[in-house]
């Protein structure tokens, strides 16, 4: 039952990818401009150059099905074309060269929101009205609604610029050469302190928030009532039978809310120069960079219904009532 | 940006009793009480500031740090920036406003429909709701903002908004509705259940009719509470196209006005009165609806009602 | 059992490292390894193209392969052609054919001899090109050789290189052409070199064998470029052991970074961060003069287009064009956009080529005047209807069009000037950015190929020029209608004299064939030439000295014609008189225009108030949060 369950909702995801590939390929075409004419710039290019290039991007062909099947094909065999600003470059090879960075700032961020922000939420929601619950909710209400590049700029001014704490730019100091792997980790983490902040800070809000709602909903339901009724002891309560029990809404629905966090991430990522996705998409954007901008919203989109996916499996194993 | 954090489900009560509800509480009144502040800024910034300074009828020198002539200080051509930021509440909020109205009518109606009719119909929607729920939307956004541009053009003023602007509305509203559409369709799916459409099914009112009379009046106030957190997601999604350099710098928004702060590089100059008072405008007003939209979930949320 | 070795191959790594740590506390240079302070960090808010230098660009892809390569010819730091690749070069009588003589013994950084024959053959590639009608890479580095009508090359002895073009040229000496190694590049067929997208596209990656003073040894795409010396380079050494170009996504983060000394010069300042960084310790800022400007356009297209063209036939007039270039004040403009980093514009060829560069006559100088204006449009018969509309001759009411392309801001607040300047004339203009590559298509004319419909009444953009001005005139040819042109501009005698000024080797006589297409140019009004907005770049004297403008005056160490800016270079230590006089001699520094940036407290002065301000607000924010907080949790207890 459990596995008609999952394959269930692994049949949706398919779908939803597939989906998205489609989006992918009639958006793209709709975009406005075509890269032949960057060219018409140049005085000294010649028209036969500029015949060669259409002819290369197969921008003559029909749409369906000539430009929609080979895009199909190309994009299963894992080709998302070549980039226009990067002169040639595969985007999967652009896309794979920045994703590192992401992953590593967002992995970061995301781990320590989930444990600072999931703990203050849950400790925030035992304790209503009680002081960690009035200013930790008042910090993450801020915080929630505060920008992520806004968050970002206030911390480089405040510890780059001013206090020289920590370095203002990218993710090493370019060209040093290092004697020791830990060396290179000190440079890295230097470089991650600031991002990694605001992407947290940003998140810990947003997530004690719904921690903090889904304890609340939690304390509610008959059988805590029953358990302190019977007189066990509270911080027990919270651990054993609060906590395990609002967590999963709160993990399916950060699961849910991966998408909104790629938002902050490209705001955060330019204004500390991060050399991940997010800066990348403001470069194909500024560029219009279609192909690299279709491989970002490609990559971004499959992993944000992965990582639902998952969530949902994750959920489907420990919630008995969703296997059922 | 939107959070669709928190879910709600309620049964229906008429909205004036709710608002009423809603004041009384401290926190859902303190939130009115921002946005009614706000309001009025938005509706006559002329009264308070004068008109929208503007290249050529700046008053200030470049950069200027604030004084008793410009209480916030100019921006790089010379602009007043409480003048800027009073005028770029109207734009933000008509901004929020106009993608609001767009997201509730398109989840509103989707929501709607799919609880109602079912079926195959209702499969479809919802399909198409899901595909938009875990799509990453802000990116969807990016990219569709240059093409509806392309579309609509970016020159023309329509009814004294640039088009510029309405591309953003328009991103905003179509990326945003999927969550509306669903939280709808859960109550339409309740209420399809009770008595009374059953009767008015009975005695032989219409689909279209018993949608427009029996189903919708129930379903307003949960529209408006979840009204309350889009406008809070669309103000932050506008803020943040904007600062990628999506906006209008003819009509700036505080969005625009924290992305020409970056351009010039006031941070680093120590210009801070060129974006700490549209970046706070932007807290307060994001806060306010999240207080507001916290006292509506409160209110609305029998569970937890009945728990005190 | 795997995760437990695991676990004690990393202790062991730990310990390790933390001795080396312990024993090591200062970076020393290892072997291969460069101390910090020999390394030269160089910021930009530009975009690598590559290192296929036939794929260059941006300016920054032209101080790349001028690292990396020499050009036949090079430039000294007065602009004067000095020795490059070749040492030196003779032309014939009739101006068609040049010998130059290549530098003895010379050796890439491989080792390799470089010869004439490597002259020849890179040469030989774009006559190639030309012959198979296939444009090398993005075409700017082959068009300054097609330019020069090249059509033959020959290698007679590894020390003579001979040139031959088909009419006598100017153009020959200043082709802006890395010289590249045949034994590197002649493995790779022409579609391998010239085609980005080709299958096996040969993308020079590093490291890179050159003649150059450094040479690219790593290459980050979107990051940085990473150079080191290069040991057999044959000309003058300066003390930067490697050079490391960053690129930088926002420019704020690249002035941070200036001022933190995490890199030693910048390129790219914005004007008011560029006036902050001024009396600084420990940085110079340099404005140099720009080869280039931002200029208006009208579309001057003669004839209708379906469905497509100027929105009035006003445009076409240079009478009524004469008469909107009294509507913008152009010193405004300079004041107000660039801060004062700029000149009002005049010529289509930049003062930056002092040699060429011929103001306006004092009796046709245009200034700012709407009274002028409105009597020009008057007497060229433009008048106003009842309502104050302007009519063109059809009596039709103009209204304007305008546009820019999105990767310009700054020109969007140019548009909201001269939307209420010409507003005030009765011309309402309907302003509105657009992305670059659909304002391409816009402006594309029926002669295009695909053909285009002109669909555009005003934009603005730029030209940027090379050392000769010859790239800066072409545009407003007729020929070039369906090319380069914008403005669709035609006049035989300014098309006779782009000719004849090619073809001229007498400078007296081409400085008067540009003296006149100039004044056609002012006169005819093709476009407005808005600025010519200054380079305005900043460096460090901390760990560098021996910064040297090129040229002395009005250029910028960096980012010139040719290297000579790092082979200049010394360590500031070692010389101290260096760094002041270095510093004193920015003679580009110009008088600071009028209106000072806010205020003259120190920027930590300004940043303290600025934190203080954040500070507060967050505190407003939290006690705001925290009161709302309590009270609801007394109601709560309450109900």
């Amino acid at each position: 039952m459990a596995s008609r369950y999952l394959w269930r909702r692994v049949g949706q995801a398919v779908t939803t990818i597939l989906m998205i590939v489609l989006v992918n390929f009639l958006l793209f075409r709709a975009m406005p401009g075509s890269p032949d004419r960057i060219l018409a710039r140049n005085p000294n290019v010649s028209p036969a150059a500029i015949e060669q290039t259409r002819a290369r991007w197969g921008i003559d062909k029909p749409l369906v099905p000539d430009q929609l099947v080979a895009y199909l094909a190309a994009t299963i065999q894992g080709d998302l074309g070549l980039s226009f600003a990067s002169r040639g470059e595969p985007v999967t090879e652009v896309i794979a060269g920045r994703l590192g960075p992401t992953l590593l700032l967002f992995g970061l961020g995301e781990v320590i929101a989930i444990f600072v922000g999931l703990g203050l939420g849950a400790y925030a929601g035992w304790r209503r009205g009680g002081p960690v619950d009035l200013v930790g909710n008042g910090v993450s209400l801020v915080l929630y609604s505060m920008p992520y590049f806004l968050l970002g700029m206030i911390l480089l001014l405040i510890f780059a610029s001013t206090l020289h704490w920590f370095p203002s730019f990218g993710m090493t100091t370019p060209g040093k050469t290092y004697d020791s792997v830990f060396e290179y980790l000190a440079d890295l983490g230097a470089h991650l302190v600031l991002p990694v902040a605001t992407v947290a800070l940003g998140l810990i809000g947003q997530y004690s928030i719904l921690m903090r709602s889904s304890i609340l909903e939690t304390l509610g339901d008959d059988y805590i009532t029953t358990a302190r009724a019977k007189g066990i002891r509270s911080g027990r309560i919270l651990r054993s039978h609060a906590v395990p029990n609002a967590l999963l809404p709160a993990v399916s629905l950060i699961a849910i809310n991966l998408g909104y966090v790629v938002a902050g991430a490209i705001t955060v990522e330019v204004v500390f120069n991060w050399p991940g996705l997010g800066t990348l998409t403001v470069e194909a954007l500024a560029a219009r960079d279609y192909p690299v901008l279709q491989g970002v919203f490609l990559v971004l989109s499959i992993s944000v219904v992965l990582a639902n996916l998952l969530a949902d499996m994750i959920y489907g194993r420990l919630d008995p009532r969703v296997r059922a | 940006m939107t959070a669709p954090a928190v879910a709600l489900l309620t049964a229906p009560r008429p909205v004036d009793h709710l608002a009423r509800r809603v004041l009384r509480r401290p926190d859902g009144g303190a939130g009115v009480v921002i946005l009614t502040f706000f309001t009025v800024l938005a509706l006559v910034p002329d009264l308070l500031v004068g008109p929208l300074q503007t290249a050529v009828t700046a008053t200030g020198g470049r950069l200027e740090a604030p004084s008793t002539t410009h209480l916030l200080g100019t921006d790089e051509i010379g602009r007043d920036m409480l003048n800027l930021t009073v005028h770029g509440t109207r734009i933000s909020m008509v901004i929020g406003l106009l993608a609001t109205v767009i997201t509730i009518i398109l989840g509103g109606v989707i929501g709607v429909v799919g609880g109602f009719v079912g079926g195959r119909t209702d499969g479809v929607l919802m399909r198409i709701t899901d595909f938009f729920l875990v799509l990453p939307t802000f990116v969807l956004a990016l990219i569709l903002a240059p093409i509806i541009a392309d579309v609509i053009g970016s020159g023309s003023v329509f009814f004294g908004v640039r088009t510029t602007l309405f591309v953003i509305v328009i991103v905003v509203g179509i990326t945003s509705w999927a969550s509306t559409a669903r939280i709808i369709r859960a109550q339409t799916l309740s209420l399809k259940e009770r008595p009374f459409v059953d009767r008015a099914r009975v005695i032989g009112a219409g689909r279209r009719h018993i949608m427009a009379r029996h189903i919708l009046p129930n379903v307003v106030n949960l529209i408006v509470a979840n009204a309350v957190l889009v406008f809070a997601g669309a103000v932050l999604t506008e803020t943040t196209l904007s600062f990628v350099g999506l906006g209008d710098p003819f009509q700036p928004s505080w969005g625009q006005i924290l992305n020409a702060a970056e351009e010039v590089g006031a941070p680093s100059l120590g210009a801070w009165w060129y974006f700490v008072p549209a970046g706070a405008c932007i807290v307060l007003v994001v806060f306010a609806f999240t207080l507001v939209g916290t006292a509506l979930d409160d209110l609305l949320n029998p569970r937890r009602r009945a728990r005190r | 059992m795997r995760r437990s070795l695991r676990a004690r191959m990393v202790r062991a790594l730990a310990v390790a490292g933390l001795i080396t740590a312990l024993v090591l506390p200062a970076a020393s240079p290892a072997s291969g390894q460069v101390a910090d302070d020999l390394i030269l960090r160089v910021g930009t808010d530009q975009e690598f193209s590559g290192l296929n230098p036939w794929q260059s660009i941006y300016v920054l892809d032209y101080e790349v392969f001028t690292l990396n390569y020499d050009l036949l010819v090079g430039y000294d730091e007065n602009l004067g052609f000095t020795e490059g690749f070749a040492t030196s070069w003779e032309t014939s009588d009739d101006g068609k054919t040049t010998t130059f003589k290549i530098r003895p013994d010379m050796q890439w950084s491989d080792g390799q001899p470089a010869t004439a024959e490597d002259a020849r053959y890179t040469y030989q590639l774009v006559l190639d090109a030309i012959a198979a009608e296939v444009t090398l890479g993005s075409g700017y580095i082959d068009g300054y050789l097609s330019s020069a009508n090249l059509s033959a090359v020959s290698a007679p002895d590894p020390e003579t290189l001979v040139v031959e073009t088909s009419t006598p040229t100017s153009l020959l000496l200043p082709a802006y052409v890395p010289i590249l190694p045949k034994h590197v590049w002649e493995s790779h067929t022409l579609e391998q070199i010239a085609n980005a997208e080709a299958d096996d596209f040969f993308p020079n990656d590093p490291p890179v064998v050159g003649t150059g003073p450094y040479t690219a040894v790593e290459f980050q795409a979107g990051q940085f470029m990473r150079f080191a010396r290069n040991p057999n380079y044959w000309g003058e050494q300066g003390a930067a052991e490697e050079v490391i170009i960053q690129h930088f996504e926002s420019n704020e983060t690249m002035v941070q970074a200036l001022r933190n000394g995490e890199i030693d010069y910048a390129r790219g300042i914005g004007a008011d961060a560029f006036d902050a960084l001024e009396g600084q310790e420990d940085i110079v800022t340099v404005e140099g003069f720009a080869n280039g400007y931002s200029y208006l356009t009208f579309n001057g297209y003669s004839k209708p287009i379906e469905g497509g063209g100027a929105s009035t036939t006003a445009l076409a007039d240079p009478a009524f064009r004469d008469a909107m270039g009294w509507a913008v004040d152009l010193p405004l403009l300079v004041d107000r956009v660039l801060a004062g980093h700029g000149t009002p514009g005049t010529s289509l060829i930049p003062p930056f080529h002092s040699n060429w560069y011929v103001p306006p006559a004092a009796d046709v100088q245009r200034s700012f005047n709407l009274q002028t204006a409105d009597e020009k449009l008057v007497a060229a018969g433009y008048v106003k209807d009842a309502s104050g509309q302007r009519l063109d001759k059809e009596g039709e009411p103009i209204a304007l069009r305008m546009t820019w392309p999105a990767s310009e801001s700054e020109l969007a607040t140019v548009a909201q000037f001269i939307t209420e300047w010409w507003g005030e004339l009765g011309i309402p203009v309907e302003a509105g950015v657009t992305e670059d590559d659909t304002l391409l298509v816009d402006l594309a004319p029926p002669e295009y190929d695909p053909p285009g419909k002109a669909d555009f009444d005003v934009y603005m953009w730029g030209w940027v020029g090379d050392v000769d001005p010859t790239s800066l005139l072409q545009p407003f040819t007729t020929d070039e209608i369906g090319g380069s042109s914008d403005t669709f501009y035609s006049n035989p005698r300014f098309d006779e004299l782009f000719t004849l000024q090619g073809q001229t080797t007498d400078e007296a006589e081409r400085k008067a064939m540009l003296q006149e297409m100039q004044e056609i140019f002012y006169r005819d009004l093709p476009n407005i030439p808005l600025y010519y907005d200054s380079e305005l770049h900043a460096y460090r004297t901390d760990r560098f000295g021996g910064w040297q403008s090129q040229p002395p005056d009005t250029g910028t160490p960096l980012f010139g014609f040719g290297p000579i800016g790092y082979t200049k270079l010394t360590v500031a230590g070692s010389t101290p008189s260096e760094a002041p006089s270095a510093g004193a001699a920015s003679p580009g520094v110009t008088a600071a225009p009028s209106a000072a940036p806010g205020g003259s407290e120190t920027p930590t002065a300004d940043n303290t108030t600025l934190i203080l301000g954040v500070g507060a607000l967050i505190l407003v924010l939290l006690a705001g949060g925290l009161v709302l907080m309590r009270r609801r949790g007394a109601e709560t207890e309450e109900e």
